[in-house]
């Protein structure tokens, strides 16, 4: 509920935020689709935040630079797509045919993005997605469509083994959720996991709401791994963080995959999450970045000391850097936007980044930890801030 | 009704569809897109009413058939061509619903509900494991057929699900249907092949949705079986349903039509009044109107005739 108010009070303090003084340019308009409700809903504010913090960010500046003619400020449209992919094609094919919009930003997840692609490729607007990740993204034909994300499942799976063997990880259980980012790491870990040695001594899966856990975490227990690797969303992440503390689950390596990151997480969790590795590859700190402590700071001082999300809202920052980047060097015409997205260089708060393909080809996939209630890069060893640690005990 | 009347309401109807259907040369896509939708949901509903309008079992469940059909379909993709993939999954699902059906439609009244939305979750999360077993929980559907010939596909299957549904409610099959609902046992009694005739609704009221779901997932471009198999694709249908009211084709038109055109006009501005204004509709229409606006129109306009007799 508390989190309703705070995201409704956001859109209309954004709102206000577009009321402001006349401005000598018309305003550059961006469209894009948010989950306001259904299933990924709880995954909404991250990404949409992020969004708002780059317009005020940019807007305070005077604007986008349009290719070094000026500067015009930046004005959203925006739509609930629900949850449903379905919805989100429609929203584009709104925005870009009947709203107008100059340019189009990503919706949430992989499924909206695979859903949209046609839509962008068809009136030939460029999309620097986000919050998309899958190794079926390759089959996506190059075009209009370019994805930000390092967390490429083959990608982790390769990470994750090296990280557990410099770790003397002999044997692991794992858990996982039905849906598809979570079940395609499975694919490709268990194969990495047997070629390095490593020994699966549990394995389960379980649906997308799950409500209890404890029977599968009683085996883990008994069966006593040197890791356990949970390849979770957020609700189940919760789910494990509690129950895994009420069983006892004393492994000293244990990643839950998707939450930590979060902020509400180290709220919620206080001292049992210090030790938790989970995806993500950025830190304000994190160095040969662009704009990372900007970010940080603008971040927290627009939502009242709230900390963005390590893994969505970072990435939506970056391909907000990306577009912008790629506006101030060639303007808004579209076909000129892409054409630089394919073959400029990027600095963003991820490093630099260029595309091969549709791809990111320079961000490696990485893991962060909690450590001591900050949120640390761990892996890979190149850009690590901190050295990974043994989770110590539950506290009750 | 006479010869020259009837010939008149065809050519009518023709007319009708040939404008909607040469839409798709020019109508915007935003304009293509409602067209679509509006043509899903009444094959949907007109087929709904095959099985739940005419023998009263009320399905809870109808997405059952229209994900199945798009999972289908979807395992299809790229290996068989588009248009007989989608009539291949109107097919499997149809005979699927023969041999599902022989034990589900043992079951009846409120029971009949809930086991109708329990086999959809069922169903659902069957897919699920098998996709998640594969490593697949979400397919990409690249390379589909434009808007406007999607949106002609719909028409075509919006046109025979009305057409169907209008046949069988003055067939002697429909005649039966309905003894069904009005009194089982006695119908039973009388010789009525019940368990046959249920049999025969509960899979000619599948195969438009199979074809449908196939349809549909063209347009959305991915198939993942929460989508798919979303529950609120049934209470959409159930509701759109019961608003139009009627076991005859007219009822659905209407009821899908005014909801199809209220969501358009308030989702992009109002999407939260949008679900309160359609729980408001539900219930004054269950408790003020329970036969839809079909039955109100039709009530009023012959209590009209008479007065004016």
């Amino acid at each position: 509920m508390l989190k309703r108010l705070l995201t409704a009070s956001l859109v209309i303090v954004g709102m206000f935020g577009l009321l402001g003084p006349a401005h000598a340019a018309d305003p550059v308009k961006i469209g894009f689709s948010i989950p306001k409700t259904g299933l990924f809903a709880p995954a909404g504010p991250s990404q949409l935040n992020a969004y708002l913090v780059w317009q005020k960010m940019v807007n305070d500046k005077g604007g986008l630079d349009i290719g070094g003619k000026g500067r015009r400020k930046i004005e959203f449209v925006q739509y609930d797509d629900k949850s449903d992919p379905a919805q989100a094609v429609k929203i584009y094919e709104k925005l870009i045919t009947s709203d107008k919009v100059d340019l189009v930003m990503a919706p949430w997840g992989t499924q909206h993005h695979f859903a949209i692609a046609p839509v962008v490729e068809r009136h030939k607007f460029p999309l620097i997605g986000n919050t998309a990740a899958s190794v079926a993204l390759r089959k996506v034909k190059p075009g209009y469509l370019w994805f930000t994300t390092p967390m490429m499942p083959d990608n982790l799976a390769k990470e994750m083994t090296a990280m557990l063997k410099s770790r003397g990880v002999k044997s692991v259980a794992i858990m996982y959720n039905l849906l598809q980012f979570a079940s395609e790491n499975i694919q490709f870990l268990k194969p990495a996991l047997a070629k390095a040695g490593i020994t699966v001594k549990f394995e389960a899966k379980y649906p997308p709401d799950i409500k209890d856990m404890t029977g599968m975490l009683t085996k883990i227990k008994g069966a006593n791994p040197d890791a356990v690797l949970v390849h979770s969303y957020p609700g189940d992440s919760i789910l494990y963080m509690n129950q895994a503390r009420e069983v006892g689950i004393n492994a000293k390596t244990q990643y839950v995959m998707v939450g930590p990151a979060i902020g509400f997480f180290r709220g919620m969790f206080k001292s049992n999450l210090d030790g938790i590795v989970t995806m993500a590859a950025w830190t304000p700190g994190l160095k040969n970045t662009t704009g990372s402590q900007e970010f940080y700071n603008a971040y927290k001082k627009m939502f009242k000391g709230h900390e963005p999300d390590y893994l969505d809202s970072v990435e939506v920052f970056v391909s907000a850097q990306i577009l912008e980047q790629a506006i101030a060097k060639v303007g808004l015409n579209r076909e000129k936007i892409r054409q630089a997205v394919n073959t400029m260089t990027f600095d963003t708060i991820y490093g630099k980044i260029k595309f091969d393909g549709v791809q990111n080809s320079i961000t490696p996939a990485g893991f962060a930890q909690i450590q001591k209630g900050k949120i640390e890069v761990v892996w890979p060893k190149q850009r690590a801030t901190s050295a990974v640690v043994d989770k110590g005990a539950w506290a009750k | 009704m006479n010869n020259s009347s009837n010939s008149l309401r065809f050519i009518g109807i023709g007319a009708v569809i040939a404008i909607f259907g040469g839409l798709s040369g020019f109508a915007s896509e935003y304009m293509l897109g409602i067209g679509f939708t509006l043509f899903m949901y009444i094959a949907l509903a007109q087929s709904w009413v095959i099985l739940s309008g005419m023998t009263g079992y009320i399905s809870l469940g109808h997405v059952v058939f229209f994900g199945s059909g798009a999972y289908v379909f979807v395992l299809m993709w790229g290996l068989v061509p588009v248009w007989l993939g989608v009539a291949l999954s109107g097919l499997v699902v149809g005979i699927g619903a023969l041999i599902i059906g022989y034990p589900v439609l043992r079951v009846r009244g409120p029971y009949f509900v809930i086991l109708s939305f329990g086999l959809a979750e069922l169903v659902k999360n069957l897919v699920l494991i098998n996709e998640a077993r594969m490593y697949m929980s979400l397919r990409p559907v690249f390379g589909a057929p434009s808007l406007a010939q999607l949106y002609i596909a719909m028409l075509v299957l919006a046109v025979a699900a009305t057409g169907l549904t209008y046949w069988v409610r003055r067939s002697r099959f429909g005649a039966g249907l309905r003894s069904i609902r009005e009194d089982e046992w006695a119908a039973e009694t009388i010789g009525i092949p019940v368990a046959r005739l249920k049999l025969i609704a509960f899979a000619l009221s599948g195969i438009v949705p199979a074809m449908v779901g196939a349809i549909f997932i063209m347009r959305s471009g991915i198939f993942q079986p929460g989508d798919a198999f979303n529950p609120i694709v049934s209470f959409t249908i159930v509701t759109m349903a019961i608003i139009g009211g009627s076991d005859d084709a007219p009822g659905p038109l209407l009821g899908v039509g005014f909801l199809v055109i209220l969501q358009e006009l308030l989702w992009a501005n109002w999407p939260e009044i949008y679900m309160i204004i359609l729980g408001i509709l539900l219930i004054s229409f269950v408790l003020f109107a329970p036969s839809g606006i079909y039955g109100w129109l039709s009530a009023n306009i012959s209590r009209s005739k008479k007065n004016a007799a």
